[in-house]
């Protein structure tokens, strides 16, 4: 019960003020159509340089949390999920919303989600020290196929396309190559004096992940999208709150489904929250009302896509894999603050990590209250012009990724990297996976130099990296991540296949 | 879809995996065309798996097995490119030469009056997107100059 001892640094008064900026960030960073959490979390990155690891990760943490329930306002009273989490939000949501009762399916996706939430975070407290007793005798062969892992399974779990997602991880993997080399010193790959340095993590990820979607927003040109948003009506929060945990069996499923999915590395809030909606649908009396306007079908979607997002940084703090890629985010945020995560967090870093942990658990608390009372409030922030959000995101990624390491170099290749990426995303190919290659290539380039040398004075490379239960497991891991990739790929292509042949058929001569 | 835009689209699938053929290839040249091979052992590693996938992306591609993903459009295509040369402009010679606030600031009217779908001709328009442009500078201003204290660099103006 180490963890409880660390409550008392959340609630000193600084770290409580940046839970709370997160928090109400994080909301209306969510809220808003066009900014995913992990984009929010990337652009905030920069604001934490100059404070305490532990409070860095406070404000990355809370806006982590609420950003992801905040994406339900716009899934509800605009049916455009805020992030693809809460895509099964709006199903039910968006259609209580037009019966009338917006404001009542925001309070219970707000409250579901706190629920859902403080099971993942209990999970992510108890899970992970055991996991990290488990993973301290971790040599370099295996901490090698751990980052290669971490790589593979977001890559095709990830992307719609095996192939793809793997040559983007690989991409992520060789520019994480690019600049000096970390033992002799050498330069590898600088095309311009802007490289010589390597390309930094946080100005990558901040340009891989805002850049596109500015681009994205400025697709529809000077068309005018119009957006009508439902009126949210006052509704009784207490009864909202009774509601919500009346419904226990949409409670039970969505909590249990998000911690499962939480647990797989790539599996993310999207899969939790579609699963929940469908199972709590085929287990409800009332099926048959799902998808116009039954509140069950929130209170599961929601309570699931929070549920996930404890278990998803149980192996990064554990193993360094990223459960999702918010997760990935977050890695490149600890690792800015000279935190390794890993078997050794919890007795190098354990104030860091207790620290960050319990104010999730507060977080959920504080998203609840400030999720109930200014939901009105985002709704209207929401309707922000797209030129207006794409050129403030532009210019704040520009400031950000500066500010990294004060050098015009990281701007240029925040760019560079994000036009890049737009251009990738175009044709299937997705920025998490290349984003992981780049955060986990350094620490597999280490682990698979120091096991070479290991293995040159020992038995030979096969033997010390293929041989070994724990090797073998995390290949095996890795094969298996791919082929089962594969073979949904393929059922995915025949099912497409088969209602284009359907369609085809129907058409008149 | 006509047999045309088939085509196209068949072209467009192509691209992005020809060049990452010819890039790894490079890569690869590189990697194992060294006199000092330590720098480069991960790097000849990482060459190995990018040829062999993005070989195998092209012929998927050539197959028409692969087309995930929307390409790209004339229309939107003409959209964004507008914008995209502001932002160009604006990271590789505007920061550096006017200041970042100042390149900053024009930058965001520049995007917003691109964009905008309002008329160009009402005073109350440029009114709302000047007054926006002095509002969001401001925060920018205060979040990195005195908050977080961030020395962002002078040009001929801030």
């Amino acid at each position: 019960m180490e963890f409880v001892s660390y409550f008392g640094a959340v609630f000193s008064p600084f770290p409580f003020l940046i839970l709370i900026i997160g928090t109400v960030g994080g909301l209306i960073l969510g809220a808003t159509p066009g900014l995913s959490p992990t984009m929010a979390v990337a652009l905030l990155i920069p604001f934490t340089f100059q404070m305490e690891p532990a409070h860095g990760l406070i404000l990355l943490g809370a806006a982590y949390t609420s950003s992801v329930a905040g994406g339900a306002v716009s899934a509800i009273l605009l049916r455009i999920p805020g992030a693809p989490a809460n895509i099964a939000t709006a199903l039910d949501g968006y259609a209580m919303a037009q019966k009338g009762e917006a404001a009542k399916a925001l309070q219970m996706c707000f409250v579901s989600s706190a629920v859902g939430g403080v099971v993942g975070i209990l999970v992510l407290i108890f899970l992970t020290p055991v996991l990290a007793a488990w993973a301290l005798g971790f040599g370099p062969s295996h901490l090698f196929w751990i980052a290669i892992l971490g790589v593979t399974v977001i890559a095709t779990l990830d992307s719609n396309s095996v192939v793809k997602g793997l040559l983007s991880g690989c991409i992520g993997l060789w520019i994480s190559t690019i600049g000096l080399d970390s033992i002799q010193g050498v330069e590898r790959f600088t095309f311009s004096e802007h490289l010589d340095g390597g390309i930094h993590v946080i100005a990558a990820l901040i340009g891989l992940f805002a850049i596109p979607q500015v681009v994205e927003m400025l697709e529809i040109g000077r068309n005018k999208k119009i957006m009508t948003l439902m009126n949210t009506a006052q509704h009784s929060v207490v009864d909202s709150i009774l509601e919500v945990l009346g419904k226990v069996r949409a409670l039970f499923i969505g909590s249990t489904v998000g911690v499962i999915i939480g647990l797989i590395p790539g599996a993310g809030g999207q899969i939790a929250g579609i699963i929940s909606y469908d199972q709590t649908r085929k287990f409800s009396p009332n099926r048959e009302r799902f998808g116009s306007g039954e509140s069950e079908g929130v209170v599961a979607a929601e309570s699931a896509n929070n549920a996930m997002v404890g278990p998803s940084l149980v192996p990064l703090l554990t193993l360094s894999v990223p459960g999702s890629p918010t997760a990935a985010v977050l890695l490149g945020g600890l690792l800015i603050h000279g935190i390794f995560p890993g078997p050794d967090l919890f007795t190098k870093h354990a104030d860091v990590a207790w620290t960050f942990i319990d104010s999730m658990l507060v977080g959920q608390i504080l998203m609840l209250v400030f999720g109930l009372y200014i939901a009105r409030l985002a709704a209207k922030i929401i309707l922000v012009p797209p030129p207006i959000l794409a050129s403030g995101i532009l210019i704040l990624a520009v400031f950000g990724s500066y500010s990294v390491q004060h050098s015009i170099s990281d701007v240029l290749v925040m760019l560079t990297l994000g036009l890049g990426m737009y251009c990738l995303e175009k044709f299937g190919y997705t920025a998490a996976p290349l984003v992981l290659g780049i955060i986990l290539g350094p620490i597999a380039e280490s682990n698979y130099v120091q096991g070479r040398i290991i293995a040159q004075a020992g038995d030979g490379m096969i033997s010390y990296f293929l041989t070994g239960p724990l090797n073998v497991t995390l290949y095996v891991l890795c094969l298996a991540s791919i082929g089962y990739s594969i073979v949904m790929e393929v059922r995915t292509r025949r099912q497409q296949t088969a209602v284009t042949e359907n369609e085809v058929g129907e058409e008149p001569a | 879809m006509n047999d045309h835009q088939g085509a196209s689209q068949r072209l467009q699938q192509i691209i992005p995996p020809g060049i990452v053929v010819a890039f790894s290839l490079w890569i690869a040249f590189v990697s194992f065309n060294v006199d000092d091979p330590q720098p480069y052992l991960f790097p000849r590693l990482i060459s190995i798996a990018l040829v062999g996938l993005s070989v195998l992306a092209l012929i998927r591609a050539f197959l028409g097995k692969d087309n995930v993903g929307e390409g790209f459009t004339k229309t939107k295509l003409k959209n964004v490119a507008a914008g995209v040369a502001v932002m160009g402009l604006f990271v590789f010679f505007l920061a550096e030469f006017l200041g970042f606030y100042t390149a900053s600031a024009l930058t965001f009217l520049v995007i917003v009056s691109l964009y905008d779908p309002a008329s160009h001709f009402e005073i109350q328009t440029w009114v709302k997107r000047i007054g926006v442009m002095i509002g969001f500078t401001a925060v920018m201003y205060g979040l990195f100059t005195l908050l977080l204290k961030v020395q962002i660099p002078k040009g001929l103006l801030l």
